[in-house]
């Protein structure tokens, strides 16, 4: 397609008054670009009329736009998905962060114009944009089939629920439930605590009344007794594999290897199977260990909902014994406690005696005022239940509640406000000691630091410890995922085994693109709010449909019709991107190359930083592309001495952390250009050697945290950034250029106050080591 | 380190200072159901909404800084802690002024809880205890009215007197002085016997608590040195001055203490009276009296202050909200005794001196039937706060328990404790300047509002 480029330059916003828009024609000019025009206020419908008319009469296919930053006003500036749109940010970026030189202030030798530093960032700025404008093509969605049936594993009360939103909201869901019947713990309760106002009494739970919904409803299938086997494929084309739960099929994703694993085969001669699997010479339809065999019988789906839940706390050996666990029988959790009082009424296990004072801790104690492991602020509600079960039992009873915390959120308040009105039930702050037999039978329990104001005992006939909800994904891989990276999630430790992604942006996310966490699975939660949850991801699993189905991405790069693209003649098969990915989405096929799955693709280009035979690309987004913005720099003299530092900024945090410093008014260095990418993990290492080959003496590349408290939205992006950039350190050696020259520096959004500062003192870095010797070559 | 800082620090460990730092042996705790309910029925309906927040503690003018009340018995009162609320001191020493219920955040009315405790000590300490039973629960009521009516019906019947006298209308033809003294006399002894037991029992029990919770020594109780106390509390009580520290309500303060004075008033007219007929025979201080008598004119005075008293009492009632405090059976009960008296008693003189003929001697009858349930229902009613109150007041002296306006004027008076050295860096001379005056207002601060710390050094 031949490309017609016109460029447009805003007046608007304070453009005009500190920019020479003679100045920045004769760019257009200096490039033959015709049309070239200038209006005071761009996004005016006037404004975008005059583009339009260019495109329709003109010819124009590709738009530059020298005006505000490409964060804003994108739905003023869409001229439809033909149409290549390239922003170049003259505001947020120039003029509102950027002062004309002050009377006093120190300037480069022969810089009479104040606004000279300023006009020469702008004026780069545009000759970059039009670098990369001319080699950015439209984007062609990527088209595939879409099967539009959302799968939902796990037939409790987040499954359950999740399949009867998606199923309201018109599509086709199958719920697979290990267990013979759905509802999960949900069903195996006496009483819930109260999920409609007043809130004040315990109520019949509500799965009762979901299960009959969903049963009724017709475009949900429920399928019990059934477990995943694999799960193939991508977004949109799941391929399912099910089995009878407990039993093992040929179909299950063998399980990877750990390094140590791999290196104890290989000492042994033995040669260590890939990715988990057979050699794929022995793998046969009938013996498909090998994830590359596709099951001809596998049922489709389109989203998976991963809505496994929870199981009891299993105290360790020796566990709790302090609090008697395990040394006698009437100390019990609060599982085991509910399914006596689901089965009839509360007794004494180790006689069968009835109850006659019961006494609910809930917090283990031994110096640490932490509840139990996995409570949340649910075990808390649920000892006010139970407690309330012993006195409906027995009016004669009492039911005492150790605690160190009361977790009763939002509307559960008024629960907590009725269940004290209860005289025989006695609550108090404390530290539970000990749980120790009394000599008569029944239990002795000690606690201080009680609100009595002092250290107390009672007796009491049984025990019952706050224990929480372990996440089915701490101890199982529990995916089954026929990806070469292996089946489960990975690094879910980080979260204590919860299946999550960095939830605190993306709820219901997951590494793993097209698999939705509800429910307990992502964090302990009470009934009410697993059902809020289950809307939640079943919206999620419907955009993921519905974008796969306009070949764009879900999330966070919504919308983004791109995708990596592989010039496979000269790949050596390093592996370095399959295995960088975070979200998996590379396999390898039969040869070992990587085999892509647009679907899981988040076009965070991480692939691309990774190659080191450059051959990724995404159609507005390449090597090339970020390389001719580079080039495009001009590098003005060493005796000119005006440094010049390339800044990648990660379009996520950093890059509208700068623009927020430009709406803020704050400034920073003149002699930075900033180029935005999408995550400093797609930074290619040729870029540095582009910059510095180039004559720029830094480049600065700022992004957001990694770590254990990551933020980075690609998970490890801005983590591989740096290792790869600690390798660059030797390279620059060699070439007798100093390391310093090359930084990374984390940010978070928040922090945008802070980048004045950081640029500043990288800048002074700068001028210490002196300008790049390469100037000029 | 600035005194500031040292200061805080101090008021600090004051205020945690409730547990001893080494690990006590752990006490048995054995909530009693049945009690939480009767204080519930009592008026305390409400102290199941507490959740310690010990706003109420913070906010009360009298209680002390260590273990401050009421916020610990809110929750020995929800875990049915009977031995330690009918044994405690510090209930006592709430002048019920309601600070406390106003701002507690959850309606929980701490206030009313610790009327209900007093209520329930009364009962506890009532001797015989079935008295205290009979007195405090409204089903028994008509009882209570009919035994003093059945007892005055039965002394006229007796003697011979049960008619209504002809002529002018002279009371002791009515009912003779000397039936009225006989049984007075009994009823009040008896009450003074039983007032006797309960209040022996109360003070060693709250003497016990006292050791057990920490404001009070383990020594046995020196009587004399007791006594020397309560008798220093004294002007504090007629004075009323607890009660003036109390915000909520100021309303109470004024008419508690017309009702107190006119009570006194006319305890020491009545007094009088019986002293110059049978004692001193000195007619002219003997009833029947004349207007311009002395003793009637302090009579008069006595019971008008009573009457305003007790109508401010029952308006102050009705304007308080419901939120704050609700009034009980055995507040009506004292209420309507006192209201009886005092109407009564101006109507039998009225009458007497309108000579209103059998109309004067029914209200004298009533009169002798309210003054009678006073008397004999004291010990047992709400009216033996008078003893229990002033008995642990003075407690609370003899065990230097600070509370209100002692505990100000303690603070005030003490200057800070030679050990808290000041030690200024001399950063230059403006600065030192301005931390010589900044550390000489924080000692100023700190007597406000750490009295208690004071006491402590004391001890």
């Amino acid at each position: 397609m031949e490309k017609k480029l016109g460029v447009y330059i805003c007046q608007g916003c304070g453009l005009q008054e500190a920019l020479k828009t003679d100045g920045l024609e004769g760019i257009a000019a200096e490039k033959n670009i015709e049309p070239c025009r200038v209006h005071p206020i761009l996004c005016s419908p006037e404004g975008v009329d005059l583009i339009k008319n260019d495109i329709d009469n003109e010819g124009v296919n590709t738009v530059v736009i020298a005006a505000c930053s490409r964060r804003v006003l994108y739905d003023v500036f869409n001229f439809g998905p033909g149409l290549v749109v390239e922003r170049v940010n003259l505001r947020e970026g120039v003029v509102w962060s950027h002062k004309p030189i002050q009377e006093g202030e120190e300037a480069p030798p022969d810089v009479e114009d104040p606004y000279e530093l300023i006009q020469e960032m702008a004026e780069d700025y545009l000759r970059m944009g039009i670098a990369k404008a001319q080699r950015t093509v439209p984007a062609e969605p990527y088209e595939a089939e879409i099967n539009r049936k959302i799968l939902v594993m796990g037939g409790g009360v987040s499954g359950l629920s999740a399949a009867l939103e998606a199923s309201k909201a018109g599509y086709e869901v199958t719920v697979v439930e290990k267990n013979k019947e759905v509802g999960g713990y949900a069903a195996q309760l006496r009483k819930q605590t109260p999920w409609a106002a007043p809130y004040e009494a315990l109520q019949e739970p509500i799965i009762d009344k979901i299960i009959r919904e969903v049963e009724a409803h017709p475009k949900i299938d429920i399928r019990t007794s059934t477990e995943v086997a694999r799960i193939a494929g991508a977004p949109g084309m799941f391929d399912l594999t099910f089995k009878d739960p407990g039993t093992k099929s040929k179909w299950d994703v063998p399980r990877q290897l750990t390094v140590e694993e791999r290196e104890e085969l290989e000492k042994a001669g033995e040669e260590a199977p890939e990715a988990g699997a057979l050699k794929l010479e022995d793998a046969t339809p009938d013996n498909p260990a090998s994830i590359l065999v596709e099951n001809p019988d596998a049922e489709r789906f389109g989203a998976v909902v991963l809505a496994t839940g929870w199981k009891p706390y299993k105290p360790a050996q020796g566990e709790f014994e302090h609090l008697g666990y395990g040394a006698s029988p009437n100390v019990v959790t609060n599982v085991a406690f509910e399914e006596m009082a689901a089965a009839g009424k509360i007794s004494r296990p180790s006689d069968g005696q009835p109850v006659q004072s019961v006494a609910f801790i809930q917090s283990p104690g031994q110096g640490s005022d932490e509840d139990f492991p996995f409570a949340a602020g649910v075990t808390s509600m649920v000892a006010l239940k139970q407690a309330k079960y012993v006195r409906d039992d027995n009016p004669k009873a009492k039911a005492y509640i150790f605690y160190q915390h009361m977790r009763t959120l939002g509307q559960n308040e008024y629960f907590y406000k009725s269940i004290q009105d209860d005289d025989g039930i006695f609550l108090t702050k404390g530290d539970v000691v000990s749980v120790a037999g009394n000599g008569d039978g029944a239990l002795v329990l000690e606690a201080d630091d009680t609100l009595l104001g002092q250290r107390i005992k009672v007796n009491v006939d049984l025990v019952v410890l706050a224990t929480g909800m372990v996440p089915t994904t701490r101890d199982e891989p529990i995916m089954n995922l026929a990806y070469r990276q292996g089946r489960g999630f990975r690094d879910l430790d980080l979260f204590d085994g919860y299946a999550d992604s960095n939830f605190i942006c993306f709820p219901y996310e997951t590494r793993r693109t097209g698999i939705y966490a509800v429910g307990t699975i992502r964090r302990s939660m009470s009934i009410p709010e697993c059902i809020e949850d289950a809307a939640g991801a079943a919206l999620k699993a419907i955009q993921c449909i519905e974008s796969a189905n306009r070949g764009q991405a879900v999330h966070p790069r919504s919308g983004d019709m791109t995708y990596p693209d592989f010039y496979f003649e000269r790949c050596t098969q390093c592996k370095r991107c399959t295995e960088e990915c975070p979200f998996g989405a590379l396999d390898d096929d039969v040869k070992g190359t990587p085999l892509t799955n647009p679907t899981r693709c988040r076009r965070c280009g991480i692939c691309l930083g990774a190659c080191p035979e450059r051959i990724i690309s995404f159609v507005d987004y390449s090597i090339d592309n970020i390389a001719s913005m580079i080039k495009a720099i001009q590098v003005p003299e060493e005796d000119e001495e005006k440094p010049r530092v390339v800044i990648l900024a990660c379009e996520n945090d950093a890059y509208p952390a700068l623009d927020i410093c430009g709406l803020n008014g704050l400034t920073y260095s003149p002699y930075v250009r900033i180029i935005p990418v999408r995550c400093l993990g797609s930074v290619n290492v040729v870029w540095i050697k582009d910059s510095l080959s180039k004559g720029l003496d830094g480049i600065l590349m700022i992004g957001c945290k990694y770590g254990d408290d990551y933020q980075c939205h690609m998970i490890k992006g801005s983590e591989l950034a740096d290792i790869r950039m600690d390798k660059i350190g030797e390279a620059l050696k060699s070439l007798a250029l100093e390391k310093e020259r090359v930084q990374q520096v984390e940010i978070a959004i928040d922090e945008y106050d802070k980048l004045p500062g950081i640029i500043g003192e990288f800048m002074e870095t700068i001028e210490e080591v002196g300008p790049n010797p390469f100037k000029g070559f | 380190m600035t005194e500031e800082s040292t200061v805080q620090e101090e008021s600090q460990a004051a205020v945690e200072n409730e547990a001893p730092v080494e690990s006590t042996p752990a006490i048995l705790v054995e909530p009693d159901l049945d009690f939480v309910r009767e204080l519930k029925a009592a008026g305390g309906d409400t102290l199941k909404k507490c959740f310690q927040c010990a706003t109420c503690s913070v906010v009360c003018e009298l209680a002390p800084e260590q273990k401050p009340y009421p916020r610990k018995e809110m929750i020995y009162a929800q875990w049915g802690l009977k031995d330690r609320l009918v044994n405690s001191v510090d209930v006592w020493l709430c002048h019920y002024c309601n600070d406390c219920s106003a701002h507690c955040p959850r309606g929980a009315r701490p206030g009313d809880t610790l009327r209900a405790i007093r209520a329930m000590s009364f009962r506890h300490f009532a001797f015989p205890n079935f008295m205290g039973k009979v007195v405090g629960q409204a089903k028994y009521w008509p009882i209570m009215v009919a035994i003093p009516v059945v007892v005055l019906l039965l002394g006229l019947l007796v003697t011979g007197h049960f008619h209504i006298p002809e002529g002018a209308v002279e009371l002791r033809e009515f009912f003779p002085l000397y039936l009225v003294d006989v049984i007075f006399i009994t009823f009040t002894a008896l009450a003074i016997v039983s007032l006797g037991f309960g209040v022996w029992n109360f003070l060693q029990g709250i003497h016990a608590n006292s050791i057990s919770e920490g404001y009070a020594e383990d020594k046995p109780l020196v009587m004399g040195d007791y006594v020397k106390s309560l008798i220093s509390m004294i002007p504090t009580i007629l004075l009323h001055n607890k009660f003036k520290l109390c915000i909520t309500n100021r309303d109470r303060y004024q008419s508690h203490l017309l009702v107190f004075l006119g009570f006194i008033g006319l305890f020491i007219v009545t007094n009088i009276g019986f002293l110059a007929l049978y004692i001193v025979r000195v007619d002219f201080l003997a009833p029947p009296y004349s207007f311009i008598n002395p003793v009637k004119l302090l009579a008069l005075a006595s019971g008008v202050a009573l009457l305003i008293g007790i109508a401010l009492v029952i308006s102050n009632r009705y304007k308080e909200k419901a939120a704050e405090s609700t009034t009980t059976y055995l507040d009506w009960c004292l209420i309507l005794a006192i209201l009886g008296i005092v109407v009564t008693g101006f109507l039998t003189w009225i009458s007497r001196v309108a000579d209103a003929g059998w109309f004067a001697y029914v209200i004298y009858f009533l009169h002798l039937v309210c003054v009678f349930y006073i008397i004999a229902y004291l010990p047992y009613s709400k009216l033996a706060h008078l003893v229990y109150r002033t008995v642990a007041m003075g407690y609370a002296a003899y065990i230097n328990r600070p509370f209100g306006l002692q505990a100000v004027a303690a603070g005030a008076v003490a200057a800070p404790a030679p050990e808290v050295a000041l030690t200024v860096e001399k950063p230059g001379a403006e600065e030192a300047a301005e931390e010589v005056e900044a550390s000489a207002e924080a000692p100023a601060e700190a007597e406000e509002e750490q009295p208690a710390e004071e006491e402590e050094k004391k001890e």
